[in-house]
């Protein structure tokens, strides 16, 4: 074989050549029968005088690199070109490993689809036709993208453009949406030679249904309970296979692909890759990983940086969008009062999200996945973070090394290595950091595909020297401006075909006058070389030489002054961030207040409240000042215990109601909880400590409900009341049996308060049945046992484990309830119960408590016999009751709530306070804890400026814990930062506003008739608020709020 | 018959029927237009209050009436409310507050009033006697409609009337489109402002256009006719509006075309520019305190210092509840609103007069309604107490001199099932 001269002048044309000429061959041993003549053309290549970067941070100058049938042979200063190897010169270029996508989409979806967009609906559907698939569409783990993988040529050619040379991609649809493979970015024809690895991920994503779809899920607890599930279901069904498989005999369960799908995950041979979409889904994502044994992956959002410490600490790796947010709408002065300073913080701090992971050593690789315009938006998007102080190793490595590393291929791409793939970015050495950089060639599998048939010159100042005529000592190439600099000159540059340029340099330059002369210049080793015929047919010349590159062609350089890192924010971002939990003084002394005890002790004038790291540690008159004590001076302020709310719906995320199922009882509040709702921040302002967050009323059977500590600042498991008692929802009436839902649903199960009885106790019975068979320890034939977490809850209530909170109001509903709890043995607690008074006797008889509202009435028609003396009827009756919100706005002032039921009724002041504070403690069993001021209770107390039970008073400082967790006068003063943190990053957001402006709008000037307007929705509430519930953010305004007294769902 | 008996049933909570003059004796006079008359005296005679103060001369046969240790004060006046245009809100059948359509400047609210409504007397318990009924706009609707004043007292609606109408309701196309909404419905929610915001630019064009041509012939067009004396300063035009962006179109609004007698109602923004409508001497009925601040990043208290900033700058201000159908059951916590914002501020005689004497102002019923004066209507209540604490009862009351029935739904029920355990505890 005929050995190719090294010749920098003819390889670079040549290989273009022959690359459009090249029929493509499969890299390795085929089963396709061979048709023609066999291709026997060696691949095998030696580059040679590169500059190779063969993983981020180790340069070798000068290398050389031996590529053989699609594999690294070897890689070195002193490696020898063997003898067969093509020698591609490569001297002045850089070369890199190939760039990998981690998460892309390329050659699943349909060609007309823009690359790099994840669907953009929900992908309900199965994307199989038929088979033995899970019931819920969503749950196709089985999916294989390596399956359905079809290479599409001018996509890959789009991403090669960019550097890529392979791509993981995955099912983008669905909630187990399906395995991923590494794909070859090359013109493979078929899709086995493109594939590099596949089953190496499982992707799942927190996705839900549209409301009025009716399908499961629709909340985000929805699908987290959906995962869970069908990770368990998963365990079990291998077992159960192997169990049946030494049982012949036996019942076979129905046979699953998904489930069987999902054993290489739950082995761990598969990463698990979880979509989140907004910063509190890392923590949702690792704890379903923790609760499997799972290797996690996450597919970030870009408010990684939020929760760094987060990922630090789990050890976890992040695919990261590359696409920051656009400067947000402050032109207009109003209308961006609704721009939050969260947003506006994340807008200036999104650009620096990777240097913060990289800082903080957490693993990420990059994507083109959610760049709008992944062709023109990739570079641009990079280099500005390098720009912007990211070192251009992490940024290497994030498309490189790490991915490999992170998604199962590291021993075969990822970096320049003898044995690994021969993937290859051939580019500028300031590839990663100068717009003007850019990319000759691309090696795939050891294919090369040359993007630059021409090397542009190299930017920088050339030396001159003329023969034949004198002229400027130095031009400029990449300088400002077209054409090249030299001096006072400019010589105008057009490319020849082939190679080479004509320079057409003025006279002047020349000293020859107003003529312009055509000079041909052609490389010449690493200079130049220009000609030109005078046109009195005399010779000039000139040869040029690179005096000083633009860019440093050295080791990588980081930038000149790199801007600071953001400093830790606090948390949650945005006006009232906390830079950690309030202080708790070892010993606190609230002194000389009016002090509602709720106890026996009743309310003590002038007295104090000792608290000793947290717990209250004495009440009463006098209290001596303990040495290094904190003291709170409260003389003429009134001390409560802090007000617990035992109906709320703050802090749950993206939907409130599983409204899908009528028995939902496996879906938990627990695992949605949102610490950034500025809610919890608003209602502590009203003195409440501890709320009952409860699942919605769509179903007979809801949700499992959560009871928390209102700590602004925690994250959402810091919310959590440790130690409270397990909760769950139930509901009857006209919200489970969908009577205010509109005439599209009609048709599930129980449409009457007689089907919502039945279905609630058949499951009550299958709860039973369940129970006594984890009791024994295997299902009714022997088998292993599937655990059934929806079954689990309900037998939780069975065995007294799990308050039950029920939904109702009327009193036919209620006796119905209170006769099915009696017949299994447990005690629930009544919710709204606007007809308890009706039934008062019955409640007491039976030890049934009950939640009500104070005086709301007829907004539905089972509510119409609601009387505001309801609460003090059942108290005087012996139900033990409490007032509760229900409501985002009512959950700051259930203090008057319960003053109304002086007016109403008559109860006391004591008693009134009761009921919302010492009353829903004991319904939530945590009496012995909260709800009262006592030695040996955790101190959740509220300072007023007044009695608690006037109107006119305020809560002015909020204790949690013994920990100032409000305190309305450093709130207030808080506002003055909070102005100045807006003006400052609005200033800094107008003029890059200004920039996407562009051109004023006309102003509209309506013609022809306005037509018909049709009223098609209820006059409150211009849009659905249940509809947008699951879309809701953190961080969102509050406006689409929920309340299941008369949101009907 | 026996006067002693009389003043006996004075005390209890049963109406008291009584042609003649009555004497209310002892109680403290909250008269809101000039001050508390303790101990003072105050005679209905004809429906109307005939004299009060310290010591007013009583016919020989007036109807004493011993209040010692109670206060009076006149009748709350309800701003903006749909009392009576709705009844059970997940109801359909029940509801009649908006009319369908864009434009209906027509539509008025007094003829679909419910006289017999059961929210009706819930309100009147705790001294809301009168109320400004205001027809809402649908998803679409921009200008909903003649509003009405009414008492809370009357066998029809025409009884019930005090003033008809009250003014015409623009309710000013507002964005409320949150930034996080899946793009296909923003999309439809932005086309639908706009289509509001078209409606009524065609509007005004074609009610300028029929005033011009008035007299030509034929039959009159009902929106624009109803329409007209807002524009021109017959009647007020109610502009509802709560954003920063909204007010600020509507304050141009007002400008552009001249409008007479303009309020602003809602207002959750207006403390932002509260020198501009002080300057301009433009009022605003407030919406309720208890409200969630409208953006997430406002003061958290932010809704409940509006009053006290707004009445700081010196804007008029009445306080409303929202005109919702839940708070239409409540309509009876309305001095509660009241009370809230005075809790950040707001001065008690003024929070007092905000749901008194001012909204009586601003609908034109302040020669009948709204204070405690000689020639006013005998419309008000007797509390045992501050007004604005929800402990306080109201033991009796009166509408244009009539006593009125404190009985409700709400306490008939309550009676039945305290009888179910009796005895109980015989409280309120």
């Amino acid at each position: 074989m005929r050995r190719n001269r090294p010749s920098a002048a003819a390889g670079w044309p040549l290989a273009a050549l022959l690359l459009t000429a090249a029929v493509h061959a499969p890299a390795a041993d085929s089963t396709r029968p061979l048709s023609g003549i066999a291709d026997r053309t060696p691949r095998v290549h030696a580059l040679v005088h590169a500059r190779i970067v063969t993983e981020p941070g180790r340069v070798l100058d000068d290398a050389t690199l031996v590529l053989r049938d699609g594999r690294i042979e070897a890689v070195g200063r002193t490696v020898s070109v063997p003898a067969d190897a093509e020698v591609i010169d490569l001297a002045g270029r850089t070369v890199y490993p190939g760039f990998l996508d981690a998460a892309s989409v390329y050659g699943l979806q349909p060609p007309a689809a823009a690359e790099g967009k994840p669907a953009a609906a929900p992908a309900g559907d199965h994307p199989m036709a038929a088979g033995a698939h899970h019931w819920n569409p969503g749950v196709h783990p089985e999916s294989d993208a390596a399956a359905v993988f079809t290479p599409r040529p001018e996509a890959a050619a789009r991403l090669r453009a960019l550097g890529f040379t392979a791509a993981r991609v995955a099912p983008a649809g669905g909630i187990l949406r399906g395995k991923g493979a590494w794909v070859a970015l090359g013109d493979a024809p078929a899709a086995g030679e493109a594939l590099i690895a596949d089953g190496v991920s499982q992707d799942i994503a927190f996705e839900t249904l549209p409301m009025d779809s009716g399908r499961y899920p629709v909340s985000l607890m929805g699908s987290i309970a959906l995962i869970r599930q069908t990770l368990s279901d998963a365990r079990w069904y291998a077992r159960r296979l192997q169990w049946e498989s030494q049982h012949p005999g036996a019942a076979r369960v129905p046979r699953s692909r998904a489930l069987a799908a999902l054993e290489p995950l739950l082995e761990r041979s598969q990463v698990a890759v979880f979509a989140t979409r907004d910063e509190l889904d890392y923590a949702r994502a690792l704890a379903l990983a923790q609760e499997f044994g799972l290797r996690p992956l996450l597919l970030g959002n870009g408010r990684e940086y939020r929760d760094v410490r987060r990922l630090q600490q789990a050890g976890v790796g992040v695919i990261l969008p590359l696409e920051l947010p656009p400067p947000p709408a402050v032109e207009d002065p109003d209308a961006a009062l609704e721009v939050g300073l969260e947003a506006l913080q994340h807008w200036r701090l999104a650009s620096a999200n990777a240097r913060v992971l990289a800082a903080a050593g957490v693993p990420f690789a990059f994507t083109t996945r959610g760049l709008s315009d992944v062709s023109g938006g990739f570079w641009p998007a990079l280099r500005k973070l390098v720009a912007q102080g990211m070192d251009e190793r992490d940024a290497l490595a994030a498309l490189t090394l790490t991915p490999a590393r992170l998604l199962g291929v590291g021993n075969r791409l990822g970096t320049i290595a003898p044995g690994k793939r021969a993937h290859l970015v051939v580019a500028d050495a300031d590839l990663l950091r100068s717009e003007q950089a850019g990319i000759d060639e691309v090696w795939v599998e050891g294919r090369r595909y040359v993007l630059r048939a021409q090397r542009p010159l190299q930017h920088g100042r050339w030396q001159l020297q003329w023969t034949g005529a004198s002229g400027p000592a130095e031009v400029e190439v990449g300088g400002k401006g077209p054409g090249l600099k030299a001096g006072a000159h400019t010589f105008t540059v057009r490319a020849l075909a082939g190679d080479g340029w004509l320079w057409f340099v003025p006279g002047a330059a020349l000293g020859r006058g107003r003529d312009v002369l055509a000079f041909t210049v052609a490389r010449s080793g690493e200079g130049l070389q220009g000609r030109a015929t005078l046109p009195d047919g005399a010779a000039v010349q000139f040869t040029a030489r690179l005096l000083a590159p633009e860019h440093s062609a050295g080791p990588f350089v980081a930038a000149v002054s790199l801007p600071a890192l953001p400093a830790p924010a606090g948390f949650p971002a945005g006006e009232h961030a906390r830079a950690g939990l309030p202080r708790q003084p070892d010993l606190l002394l609230v002194r000389g207040a009016t002090l509602w005890t709720q106890t026996a002790r009743g309310t003590l004038p002038h007295a104090d409240l000792l608290v000793r790291k947290g717990v209250i540690a004495a009440v009463g008159r006098d209290l001596p000042i303990p040495a290094g004590a904190q003291v709170v001076e409260a003389q003429g302020m009134h001390v409560t215990p802090g007000i617990i709310d035992a109906h709320s719906h703050i802090a749950i995320a993206r939907g409130v109601n599983e409204a899908s199922h009528a028995v939902t009882s496996e879906v938990r509040v627990g695992d949605v909880l949102d610490p950034t709702d500025i809610g919890i921040l608003r209602q502590l302002a009203g003195g409440v400590t501890t709320a009952l967050l409860l699942h919605g009323s769509a179903n007979a059977i809801g949700g499992q409900s959560q009871i928390i500590k209102l700590r602004w600042g925690a994250d959402a498991e810091g919310l959590k009341f440790a130690g409270a008692p397990d909760t769950i929802k139930l509901a009857l009436g006209e919200n489970p049996k969908q009577s205010n839902w509109g005439d599209a649903f009609t048709t599930r199960y129980p449409q009457t308060r007689m089907g919502v009885e039945q279905i609630v106790l058949d499951r009550l019975l299958a709860a039973r049945e369940y129970a006594a068979q984890r009791r024994r320890g295997h299902a009714r034939d022997g088998g292993p046992l599937r655990r059934d977490l929806q079954l689990e809850a309900i037998a939780e209530v069975l065995d007294g484990r799990r308050l039950a909170e029920v939904h109702g109001y009327r009193q036919d509903e209620l006796l119905a309830f209170v006769r099915l709890a009696q017949r299994f043995g447990f005690r629930p607690t009544f919710q709204h119960v606007l007809e308890g008074y009706k039934i008062a006797d019955v409640l007491a008889a039976g030890g049934m408590p009950a939640s009500t509202f104070s005086d709301w009435w007829a907004y539905k028609y089972e509510v119409i016999d609601a009387i505001p003396q309801n609460a003090a009827l059942m108290a005087h009756q012996g139900v033990l009751v409490s007032i509760n919100s229900d409501d985002e706005e009512m959950g700051r002032r259930l203090n008057q709530e319960a003053a109304k039921s002086i007016r109403y009724g008559g109860l006391s002041p004591q008693e009134a306070l009761a009921l919302v504070t010492s009353n829903p403690a004991r319904q939530l069993g945590i009496a012995d804890r909260v709800g009262s001021l006592a030695p040996g209770l955790q101190a959740d107390f509220v300072l007023w400026n007044g009695d608690p039970l006037a109107l006119t008073s305020r809560a002015e400082q909020t204790w949690i814990d013994g920990r100032r967790y409000f305190d309305r006068a450093a709130v207030a003063a808080e506002r003055a930062r909070i102005e100045k943190q807006r003006a400052e990053l609005i200033a800094l957001a107008l003029p890059e506003r200004l920039k996407k402006l562009g051109q004023e709008l006309p102003a509209r000037v309506p013609d022809g008739p306005a037509g018909p307007v049709s009223a098609d929705a209820p006059a409150d509430g211009r849009y659905d608020s249940v509809a947008l519930a699951a879309w809701r953010p953190p961080y969102a305004d509050s406006r689409p709020a929920h309340s299941c007294h008369a949101g009907e769902r | 018959m026996n006067r002693r008996l009389l003043v006996l049933a004075g005390l209890l909570l049963a109406p008291l029927a009584h042609a003649g003059a009555v004497l209310l004796d002892g109680a403290d006079l909250y008269t809101v237009s000039h001050g508390v008359i303790t101990r003072g005296q105050l005679l209905i005679v004809d429906g109307r209050i005939a004299a009060l103060g310290t010591q007013v001369r009583a016919p020989a046969d007036a109807l004493r009436v011993d209040l010692r240790g109670q206060r009076v004060y006149p009748g709350l006046l309800a701003a903006n409310s749909v009392l009576g245009l709705t009844e059970i809100e997940a109801v359909r059948a029940t509801d009649d507050r908006a009319e369908a359509g864009a434009i209906n400047p027509n539509a008025r609210a007094l003829a679909a009033v419910n006289a017999d409504s059961e929210l009706i007397p819930v309100a009147r318990a705790n001294g809301v006697l009168s109320v400004h009924v205001v027809p809402q706009p649908g998803r679409t609707g921009v200008l909903s409609g003649q509003s009405a004043v009414i008492s809370l007292d009357g066998w029809t609606w025409e009884q019930m009337r005090v003033r008809e109408p009250a003014g015409i309701h623009l309710f000013w196309p507002e964005s409320e489109i949150p930034d996080w909404a899946p793009a296909a419905l923003a999309e439809r929610m932005r086309k639908q402002l706009q289509q509001r915001r078209d409606a009524l630019e065609r509007a005004l064009h074609d009610v300028r256009a029929y005033a011009a041509a008035r007299g030509a012939g034929s039959a009159p067009d009902l929106r624009w006719e109803a329409l007209l004396p807002a524009l021109d300063g017959r009647v007020p035009l109610f502009i509802h509006a709560d954003g920063a962006v909204a007010l600020r179109e509507a304050l141009a609004f007002i400008d552009r075309e001249r409008v007479g007698r303009p309020v602003l109602v809602g207002g959750a923004d207006a403390w932002r520019i509260a020198d501009v409508l002080a300057a301009r001497r433009i009022p605003v009925i407030l919406g309720p305190a208890n409200a969630l601040p409208r953006h997430r990043g406002d003061a958290i208290d932010a809704a409940y210092r509006i009053a006290a900033r707004l009445a700081q700058a010196g804007v008029r201000i009445a306080i409303a509840n929202a005109a919702t159908a839940m708070a239409a059951a409540n309509e009876r916590n309305l001095p509660y609103q009241a009370a809230s914002y005075v809790a950040y501020g707001l001065d008690p005689a003024l929070a007092l007069r905000a749901i008194t004497l001012t909204p009586a102002e601003l609908l034109g019923v302040a020669d009948r309604l709204g204070s405690l004066d000689a020639g006013k209507d005998a419309t008000l209540f007797v509390a045992d107490g501050d007004i604005l604490d929800a402990r306080t009862q109201v033991r009796q009351a009166w509408i244009r001199g009539r006593p009125v029935d404190l009985q409700t739904r709400q306490t008939r029920l309550y009676q039945r099932y305290r009888q179910k355990y009796a005895p109980v505890p015989d409280q309120g």
